[in-house]
């Protein structure tokens, strides 16, 4: 059998695991598997700012949260708002804030980058809290209409049922992990990570590094505008919370315990992250130390996260020497 | 004297002693990043660790001020712990990594607090010397905190002449500048590593029993000043001890006025301020490196 072959199976199978997930597991399930599709967005866009580019932001929550609220305001004060462009005035949202801080916050890296944003994002997330009149502070904004997704004449799906839900959260995953994964293989994608490895090297060959990194900071803003745009809609409530700094360490985590130096390792470090949260809260009330516990073993005995793991596996068993792969020059 | 005054000076004495706090945290963030290049998130539990100590100390000997000795002592004997079989071991991998494992070991410690004390306020009862107003030119100044003014002058001196009069503190501070050399010196650096991750927990240990009388100890303890102390670090510069000084006393002063004059808005105006400085000059006040 060709590797072909083999590929178009495991797609069929996805497919197919996907589509069967809410009959097979239950509402509960479905439910935290929209959860985990919401992470698993707000994650990747992380990575494709720390993975790709090598910048380490504290504050992506910032995008997070903006996405959240722009969907939420534009739901609670648009009478009729259909779903896609809630959805879209949350990403839109999003870029406009990155839009806004990308002249300042492209022109340092390393540890500067990574505070700058632990400023503007405790700043965002103060503001949050303080502008009750706005934002309802730590009570949020809650209770707001949930539109059908419809396609005038055609059809037109009820959001409020779990199921519906779940699969229209999959297909935002889907739609976001393809186009960022597109994005980080085009040859800009490379350029973006020259910037991370030698940024003087990328400036002498000709190409533009602060906008470089203006590009892919807008990018990696927008999906996680997204993420939070879905999130408000499923939980039905955006509260100040959704801007606070464990909100940024979130993504931070899931890409550690996913693999920094891959795609879709932040992918699976969120499903990890969310299978140990469930499990934990299910044995015992000490959810933290799991997760603390976990942190510690992962960077003690598997740096490179689970992917790592899995590759350093992949190359014992086949016993030959590939070359190591390269390490995330983020660190 | 007239009550605006009072006001004023009570206020400045608040703003005072809050800085002075604030600054033995983050003096201990300072050094053990300027010197590791190691941002330890959980230097804020270490706070928090250290005031529950002080409350295990005073409920088994009843007596403050061997609290006030032994529990940045045993918090300091933790922060060694962490340096010696966490942080030692990774720290070929990067920064990300010991990143990660310092909020891991954050968790760990609320976790463990939780579990040992449970998650209500413990009280802390002080020496009567302590308590009450001491009226000094015809205004009244609260006594605890003139001594976490005093205090925390005691310890800085401490520091400074360690600093600067010892030949380790030499070491320390050749280290700052560059602990490859140091170490190819011939100087047992992992042992002054170790050392100074002990100081740093310690400063913040003493800063969490000083604390720990005026607000109650609970596991949240160390939310609200771990960031505050994370502030002034970055606004001040890393590695900078002046610079987190002055920062240190502009924003203790900074949220006292401000509760004062714009309640609402108080704690905007210190992110606004690192914002500020941060976007004019990202190193901070007086950092040099980034």
């Amino acid at each position: 059998m060709t590797n072909r072959v083999l590929k178009w199976i495991l797609w069929i199978v996805l497919f197919a695991v996907l589509a069967a997930y809410p009959k097979l597991f239950g509402i509960y399930y479905t439910n935290l598997f929209v959860t985990f599709a919401v992470f698993a967005i707000f994650s990747v866009s992380f990575n494709v700012l720390l993975g790709y580019t090598g910048l380490l932001s504290f504050g992506h929550a910032m995008y997070f949260g903006a996405g959240g609220y722009g969907t939420a305001l534009a739901l609670k004060h648009i009478q009729g708002l259909p779903l896609l462009p809630a959805v879209l005035i949350g990403l839109v949202s999003a870029v406009v804030l990155a839009l806004i801080l990308c002249p300042l916050v492209v022109r340092v890296s390393g540890t500067a980058f990574a505070m700058l944003h632990l400023a503007f994002g405790q700043l965002m997330h103060m503001l949050a809290y303080k502008l009750r009149g706005i934002t309802g502070g730590e009570d949020g904004i809650g209770g707001f209409p949930i539109p059908a997704f419809s396609i005038p004449g055609v059809v037109s799906v009820d959001m409020k049922a779990p199921e519906n839900f779940y699969y229209f959260a999959v297909i935002i995953l889907g739609i976001s992990l393809w186009i960022m994964w597109y994005f980080t293989k085009t040859p800009f994608g490379q350029i973006q990570v020259g910037v991370r490895d030698n940024a003087m090297r990328i400036d002498y060959l000709g190409f533009k590094v602060p906008q470089t990194k203006a590009v892919v900071y807008v990018v990696a803003g927008a999906f996680a505008g997204v993420a939070g745009s879905i999130y408000a809609l499923f939980q039905n409530l955006i509260s100040s919370g959704a801007l606070d700094i464990f909100t940024s360490f979130t993504p931070i985590t899931m890409t550690m315990v996913g693999g920094i130096g891959s795609f879709f390792g932040p992918v699976f470090g969120a499903a990890i992250i969310q299978i140990i949260e469930e499990l934990s809260t299910r044995f015992t009330e000490q959810v933290e130390l799991v997760v603390g516990l976990i942190l510690i073993l992962v960077i003690l005995f598997a740096p490179m996260g689970f992917v790592g793991l899995v590759w350093s596996l992949r190359q014992k068993w086949s016993a030959r020497s590939v070359p190591a792969a390269s390490l995330g020059k983020a660190s | 004297m007239d009550p605006k005054t009072a006001m004023y000076v009570a206020q400045g004495i608040h703003g005072l002693a809050y800085g002075m706090i604030l600054f033995l945290v983050a003096s201990g963030l300072n050094i053990i990043f300027g010197m590791m290049g190691i941002l330890n998130l959980a230097h804020a539990s270490f706070f928090m660790l250290s005031a529950y100590f002080c409350y295990q100390f005073i409920s088994m000997t009843g007596n403050f001020w061997v609290a006030l000795l032994l529990a940045p002592v045993a918090t300091a004997l933790f922060g060694i712990l962490l340096e010696r079989f966490l942080l030692r071991k990774i720290h070929a991998l990067g920064h990300m990594g010991e990143l990660i494992i310092t909020v891991g070991v954050s968790l760990v410690i609320l976790a463990g607090v939780k579990i040992f004390w449970g998650t209500e306020s413990l009280p802390l009862k002080i020496p009567p010397v302590l308590t009450g107003l001491v009226s000094i030119a015809g205004l009244d100044y609260p006594v605890y905190r003139l001594f976490i003014i005093a205090l925390s002058l005691v310890v800085l001196a401490i520091m400074a002449l360690l600093l600067y009069k010892t030949r380790l503190g030499k070491i320390v501070r050749a280290a700052v500048s560059d602990a490859d050399m140091v170490n190819a010196l011939g100087v047992n650096m992992p042992l002054v590593f170790m050392f100074v991750f002990g100081v740093g927990t310690w400063l913040a240990g003493v800063a969490g029993v000083a604390i720990a009388p005026i607000l109650l100890v609970f596991p949240g303890l160390a939310d609200q000043i771990g960031m505050d102390a994370f502030v002034v670090v970055v606004t001040g510069g890393f590695g900078s001890l002046s610079g987190a000084f002055i920062v240190s006393i502009i924003f203790g002063l900074l949220s006292s006025y401000g509760v004062q004059f714009l309640s609402q808005l108080a704690p905007l105006l210190m992110f606004l301020f690192m914002a500020i400085v941060l976007a004019i000059k990202p190193t901070g006040f007086f950092g040099e490196r980034e």
